[in-house]
């Protein structure tokens, strides 16, 4: 399955992802219509930004009283039915991440489905903050973040290898 | 859904970055969405501005029929009329005032590459010099500044493979969004990111170091890396001794930036001056300066920009993997009639007051045409052809440029909506948008050619090409635009470059015209050829040209007027021009969903200075600069995220028009580019 990740190293925090996502919900650019979100703190001068990680063992799926909360079987999201649900927000109140807000234009819960399996706010990220990536090779591009940062260090000779220059 | 859609490729020109884009078009040919294609520049990403482009092409407000002003009022006339009367009144002003007296303006809203020189080739064909452009107050300074020093100035350094960006007044995220993938990948790969900035901006945020600096004294910041540099031996000694000239005048003028001096000027403290510094030094010439709008605002603003060029001479990071990058270009036929019709006799507008724009530009100076069609002197200014421009809101001193503009004997606007310049115009056209022309594009970055797809076309509404054909062969001069259509001018213009139009149609997400050389001015000098495209084909860190021009040879340093003179009438000093990234200048701000993302101008003010003027978030307050007020509502902003007693106030809003406050007449010497990013104001709550 491919999940949608995050580099906060990377993150300027310029909104598009939540335009981009605004816009595939409702054609504007409110950014509270966003189901990803983007928090910046200037005091730390940090970009915390956040969508649903569809969990393997969902809550919200679990405890959704309407049964409008499912697996994508082709994307593997976990998906709300907005014609099925019955806008009580128990899902709301489960996600431990704060991941699903309310609509209250259609009374429903929403959240995000991945967009069908081409996500937006990837397409719109212009930082490369955002990927869409197979989790199988999650472990690959980590890893390759983590060598280049160790590289640096040794480079700046902050860190001393044996064997190494 | 979906699969009755067409896709079909193009470049977007929602802002000059050009990015690669999928357009989406339904059976009845109306196009319904854009994304980011894979060209070689963006691979895949795009901004919203770009998807937004959708609103662009089909929002209701476009203009669609040529309008007319008879009595004050605008009434739609055709094509045909309309034209035939512009060229009869053109022909009428040329018999009476001389072909100078007619002046065409090239704006940033509808074309790629050729556009501008079509419109340079035209004014040329029926006999002016006088071309004018935006060029004369953004994006030139820092060309000519770098090719002062280095003969060229890439707008595309190579991010990637560089281990040291220094970003000198920039904000890529929302000027030139496709570049922050750039500079993060760089990052992922260890490089040092350099912001240096008196705001905290979006790129700052991700930066290993933020440099806040004071207003225009970026100059005194590159001097005094240069003086450590220097000192330290961290520089490049065969790179110095063999391509560069003046190097000891240089070493001599520097001594005086101590770092006490310099801290004291800039607002930087010592530690990340010397940190900046081992960034630099940690990457040797794998180094990107790269220069933005932020330094050319100024009345030093050249000066500024030579020393920061100067570093790159110094750690020879010019045409380097992974440092200031030049590329070779595609070599299209010449368009201009620089040439064959130079009329350097018949006096550009501005090239007495600014030789340099216009010898290394040929830029008429905008400013100057203000004044010169009020006064007519030197002569008279008669006319004037805008396409995609709106001065009203960009240019400085607003009530001037009305006053101008509102003079001309013909005003023609070329627009897609009605626009504060175009409410002035005698004649308003329709323009055709980006995509409903196809034009040729180069991304220097990755030396690709690209040939944008006409994706629509509306009856009555011209591209540039045909415009001018129309225009100039009605006004005799039907000779220098010989080709029957736009695709017929493209096939003369690939000619000589030995790409055809059938690969660059199959390349529509960019064809790379040549593989990428780097140190060509290695290359260069064992050929015999100048290494680089200075006079004397080495890189200048002295210029004797300048000299000669009765300007300072070196890169001199001048504090900024707010720090040589305050003034306790006006004590804050203002920037403005920093951009929104959803909107590009004046540009978009009649599209309803921008409006829901960034509603109004700001103005952002640190929250010590926010109190002692009793200004809470969100107030409408008064700024008043020497030569006007304006009320604009502000924004108070991180203590971390603005200097005290800097304000930045956005440009490009008619309800907040922040260019009724800015000079007109307060300039960089030697480019005549306008004081925008320190203007002495005061504020106060309404």
């Amino acid at each position: 399955m491919k999940y949608i990740t995050i580099d906060l190293d990377k993150c300027v925090s310029c909104s598009n992802c939540e335009y981009a996502c605004a816009f595939a919900q409702t054609e504007d650019f409110a950014r509270k219509d966003s189901n990803i979100r983007v928090n910046y703190y200037p005091e730390t001068v940090t970009s915390i930004t956040m969508t649903c990680m569809h969990c393997t063992d969902a809550w919200c799926m679990e405890v959704c009283p309407a049964n409008a909360i499912s697996k994508d079987e082709a994307t593997g999201a976990v998906v709300i039915d907005q014609d099925q649900c019955a806008g009580c927000k128990m899902c709301i109140m489960v996600c431990p991440f704060g991941n699903i807000h309310f609509n209250p234009t259609k009374l429903v819960s929403q959240k995000c489905d991945l967009c069908g399996g081409d996500p937006n706010c990837v397409k719109f990220c212009i930082s490369g903050a955002l990927q869409f990536e197979e989790a199988e090779e999650l472990f690959d591009s980590k890893r390759t973040k983590l060598d280049g940062k160790l590289n640096q260090l040794i480079l700046e000779g902050k860190i001393k290898i044996k064997g190494g220059e | 859904m979906g699969n009755e859609r067409k896709q079909i490729k193009s470049l977007c020109r929602m802002c000059d970055d050009h990015c690669g884009i999928n357009v989406y078009v339904d059976e009845q040919g109306q196009v319904v969405n854009i994304d980011g294609s894979n060209h070689y520049w963006n691979r895949g990403r795009l901004c919203v501005k770009g998807r937004a482009g959708v609103d662009f092409v089909n929002h209701p407000d476009r203009i669609l029929k040529p309008l007319k002003k008879i009595d004050g009022k605008f009434v739609e006339i055709e094509l045909e009329q309309a034209l035939d009367e512009i060229a009869k009144k053109m022909s009428e002003i040329t018999e009476k005032h001389g072909a100078r007296a007619n002046s065409i303006w090239k704006g940033e809203a509808v074309g790629f590459a050729q556009e501008e020189e079509l419109a340079r080739r035209f004014i040329h064909a029926i006999g002016s010099p006088n071309y004018f452009s935006n060029d004369s107050q953004c994006f030139v300074g820092r060309w000519i500044g770098y090719s002062l020093v280095a003969g060229s100035w890439m707008a595309q350094p190579d991010f990637e493979n560089s281990r040291c960006i220094v970003l000198w007044g920039a904000n890529p995220p929302s000027a030139h969004p496709n570049m922050t993938q750039y500079i993060m990948n760089a990052k992922e790969k260890g490089a040092k990111i350099i912001a240096i900035d008196s705001r905290l901006s979006n790129i700052a945020r991700q930066a290993d170091i933020f440099a806040q600096i004071r207003p225009g004294t970026d100059g005194a910041l590159a001097l005094g890396i240069i003086k450590i540099l220097i000192e330290e031996k961290i520089y490049n000694q065969h790179f110095v001794e063999h391509y560069t000239t003046g190097f000891d005048k240089l070493k001599d003028y520097v001594q005086k930036f101590s770092k006490e001096f310099v801290c004291q000027e800039t607002g930087i403290s010592e530690d990340i001056l010397n940190d900046i510094v081992k960034a630099i030094h940690f990457g040797k010439s794998q180094v990107v300066n790269y220069v933005g709008n932020g330094l050319e605002h100024h009345e030093n603003g050249i000066n500024n920009i030579r020393a920061v060029a100067c570093i790159d001479a110094l750690i020879a990071s010019f045409d380097q993997k992974g440092g200031n990058f030049m590329p070779e270009g595609f070599g299209p036929s010449e368009l201009t009639l620089y040439h064959e019709k130079p009329l350097t006799e018949l006096e550009p507008i501005g090239a007495d007051k600014f030789p340099v724009l216009y010898e290394y530009r040929k830029e008429c100076h905008t400013m100057t045409a203000m004044d010169t069609i009020i006064t007519e002197k030197p002569y008279a200014l008669k006319s004037m052809i805008i396409i995609g421009a709106n001065p009203v809101l960009t240019n400085p001193n607003t009530n001037k440029v009305i006053e101008a503009l509102s003079k001309l004997e013909l005003l023609v606007v070329r627009e897609l909506f009605m626009t504060e310049t175009a409410e002035l115009a005698d004649y308003i056209l329709p323009a055709a948008s980006y995509l409903e022309r196809s034009e040729l594009h180069y991304h220097g970055m990755h030396q690709v050619a690209t040939l944008t797809n006409r994706i629509q076309t509306i009856e009555g509404v011209q591209d540039e090409y045909m415009f001018l054909h129309d225009l100039a062969h009605r006004l005799g001069a039907g000779e220098y635009f010989p080709w029957e259509n736009e695709d017929r001018l493209n096939e003369w213009l690939v000619e000589p470059s030995g790409v055809t139009i059938e690969t660059l149609k199959a390349h529509p997400e960019g064809y790379q015209y040549k593989p990428l050389q780097y140190k060509k001015w290695e290359a260069k000098e064992a050929r015999g050829e100048k290494p680089f495209n200075t006079r004397t084909g080495k890189v200048e860190l002295f210029s004797q040209y300048l000299e000669d021009m009765g300007y300072d040879g070196l890169p001199v340093y001048h504090s900024p007027d707010f720090i040589a003179n305050p003034d306790s009438e006006y004590p804050y000093t203002m920037i403005t021009g920093a951009r929104k990234m959803i909107y590009y200048h004046s540009r978009n701000k009649n599209f309803k969903r921008f409006l829901t993302a960034v509603p109004r101008a700001e103005l952002e003010l640190h929250p010590y200075d926010a109190k002692n003027l009793g200004i809470a978030d969100g107030d409408l307050v008064r700024v008043t600069s020497q030569i006007g007020s304006v009320e604009v509502h502000a924004v108070i902003k991180h203590e971390r995220e603005i200097m005290p007693g800097i304000i930045q106030f956005t440009h490009g809003w008619k309800e907040a028009n922040v260019n009724l406050i800015t000079h007109d007449d307060k300039f960089d010497p030697i480019d005549g580019f306008p004081l925008m990013k320190a203007v002495k104001v005061k504020i106060e709550k309404i």
